[in-house]
């Protein structure tokens, strides 16, 4: 096993800073998830190992907080960002990256240039204009506002796999007969495949994750998603119960990791280019 | 798919046949191009430029939530200008921007640990230092808030008991604490972006490069100023700019955390402008701050811009 590379020193930096690293990140989630399985009265004791397991903060969180319904908002509002994204940014990516036309640079730059516009700022406009036209606690409205952000990262993203891929192959998919259109469908687009993986999920994030949007654009009866939910119940000023709490972090926190897990390959080979 | 590429269909034809052929494909690429262009350009429209002409408009107005704006001209500008906030919240927002760079030494730590070809399991420990920033990041304040409560939480009690601090610390409404506390929060929160990317770069340097370097007998701090710190400057320096910028734009977990208070001790500007949309409903004064953050945003981006200009030349990118 040992790489005759590598020297003591090395090694020893590597572990080192490994378990560093690895300590910080493990420390509070497995305080959190201890937290979620422990009875209500030993919540307020800091110890490792709760003297029974207890699932009463599970039920409390579903039967008192109803957490299935937010989950369930957050779903929906992952899902719609997710294929809007798509929709909006990938027919734009790839004529900036295949196609030649007057001022594509430009316009390019100020779709992307998007991304590291403090964007949050457009919520102030966008709540009142929301209102105005009917779109305010609505989904629709919800996935709108969330491509602001997620239109210009697709399209950075996108954009960058296609001109890396060979030039060339849609000429050569022409002259086999294909129409333009064919071209991008059958054998571009099959070719996109891992960056599209990509950029579905982290456009679902954006939704699943999103609390600013989520908590200005909606009230408490319409589509409130699962962050709004928790963000409520440690603000209010009311007690914190942090047994359920810790129950909701890990609900509305371990369906992305699992993602994260499936789209890890993916997200490495989309952001090998990224600064290239 | 493979069975059109492989049908001869144009194979052979005379030669008047293909030039009207490559005619019909420049008005059908014409077509295509404003086509696919169509969303792209209704979103920018729809979503990016009239709310931010509108957000202006706004700004130069008495703007409640309900009721009717009434014309201000530059007057928020002014007052906000000289509120005695306005430093406050310029403070903690470069405070809150310091994250980037801790941010930046995790993430550059991690994955340079984990390019070494000796470490085991390491799609596995790629995953487990991705789950902060896989998680909603209000998620992540709710369990930093449990950790750092000043009764109950598990840091506290640590520290209490190590006797590094002989008074439980309110590390969320001090007004020393409270900024640098929800700084370092996202920066455990954010830095696996960073992490991500750098490694994808890491693990793009051709082995052969270090093996050049070694039959020069480059040592390891050599080999890592020759070849691995050329080949990820551009990605750091992509990632630096990008996650300043989002960092400036977070409202949710510091505002979870600490409200924007003590006072305005942790306003950064992007809180403050939520304040006052959400808080006080003044919408006109909400964009105003909006305008100081893109300011902001600007003049911080822009030596790491200028870099980023100058590596894309040396790189001939």
């Amino acid at each position: 096993m040992t790489d005759d590379r590598s020297t003591p020193l090395q090694k020893i930096l590597t572990y080192a800073t490994l378990s560093v690293v690895l300590a910080l990140v493990l420390i509070p989630y497995g305080y959190a998830i201890v937290t979620a399985f422990k009875p209500p009265y030993e919540v307020y004791e800091v110890s490792w190992w709760p003297s029974e397991i207890s699932f009463g903060a599970w039920r409390d969180v579903f039967a008192i907080n109803h957490f299935h319904l937010y989950l369930w908002n957050s779903l929906i509002a992952g899902l719609g960002s997710a294929v809007l994204a798509v929709a909006i940014a990938l027919p734009g990516a790839y004529i900036f990256a295949r196609k030649e036309f007057p001022f594509r640079e430009p316009f390019f730059y100020i779709i992307v240039g998007t991304l590291v516009f403090p964007f949050i700022l457009l919520i102030v406009p966008i709540t009142i204009v929301w209102i105005r036209i009917g779109l305010f606690d609505t989904f629709l409205g919800l996935w709108l506002a969330f491509q602001i952000f997620a239109v210009p990262y697709s399209m950075w993203i996108l954009r960058g796999y296609f001109a890396r891929l060979p030039r060339h192959l849609e000429e050569a998919a022409q002259v086999y007969g294909c129409t333009q259109f064919q071209a991008f469908w059958r054998v571009m687009l099959p070719m996109a495949k891992p960056v599209i993986v990509s950029v579905l999920f982290l456009a679902f994030l954006q939704g699943w994750s999103d609390f600013l949007f989520s908590n200005m654009l909606t009230t408490g009866d319409g589509p409130r998603t699962a962050a709004v939910a928790i963000y409520t119940s440690t603000a209010g000023g009311e007690r914190v119960e942090w047994g359920p709490l810790m129950v909701m972090t890990l609900l509305a926190g371990i369906p992305p990791v699992v993602l994260y897990m499936f789209a890890q390959k993916h997200l490495a080979r989309t952001f090998a280019g990224a600064g290239h | 798919m493979a069975r059109t590429i492989d049908s001869p269909a144009v194979k052979g034809r005379p030669e008047r046949d293909r030039t009207r052929r490559q005619r019909s494909a420049l008005v059908e690429d014409r077509w295509l191009i404003f086509v696919f262009l169509l969303p792209t350009t209704l979103f920018m429209l729809f979503l990016l430029w009239l709310p931010f002409l509108q957000g202006i408009w706004m700004s130069l107005h008495n703007w409640p939530f309900m009721g009717e704006p009434s014309w201000r001209g530059l007057g928020n500008y002014r007052d906000f200008l000289t509120a005695d906030y306005f430093w406050t919240s310029i403070e903690a927002t470069l405070i809150y921007s310091l994250s980037t760079l801790f941010q930046l030494i995790l993430a550059l730590a991690a994955a340079l640990a984990l390019k070494q070809a000796f470490v085991p399991a390491k799609p596995l420990l790629r995953g487990v230092m991705l789950i902060a920033y896989a998680m909603p990041p209000v998620v992540v304040g709710a369990i930093w808030l449990f950790l750092l409560d000043p009764s109950l939480g598990m840091i506290t009690y640590y520290l209490i008991e190590f006797g590094i601090i002989d008074f439980p610390i309110y590390w969320f409404a001090d007004n020393t604490w409270a900024k640098w506390t929800i700084t370092l929060v996202a920066a455990w929160t954010f830095w696996p972006f960073m992490f991500l990317i750098i490694l994808s770069s890491l693990q793009a340097i051709p082995q052969s490069q270090y093996e050049l370097a070694e039959v020069y007998g480059a040592n390891l701090w050599q080999r890592f100023l020759t070849v691995t710190w050329p080949n990820i400057q551009g990605a750091i320096l992509v990632v630096v700019i990008l996650r300043l910028a989002f960092n400036l734009a977070k409202i949710d977990q510091p505002f979870q955390l600490a409200g924007g208070g003590p006072g305005y001790e942790t306003s950064v500007l992007s809180i403050l402008m939520y304040r006052f949309a959400f808080m006080s409903g003044d919408f006109g004064m909400a964009f105003t701050v909006g305008m100081f953050l893109v300011v902001v945003t600007v003049i911080l981006l822009a030596p790491f811009a200028i870099l980023y200009q100058r590596h894309l030349r040396q790189v001939g990118g």
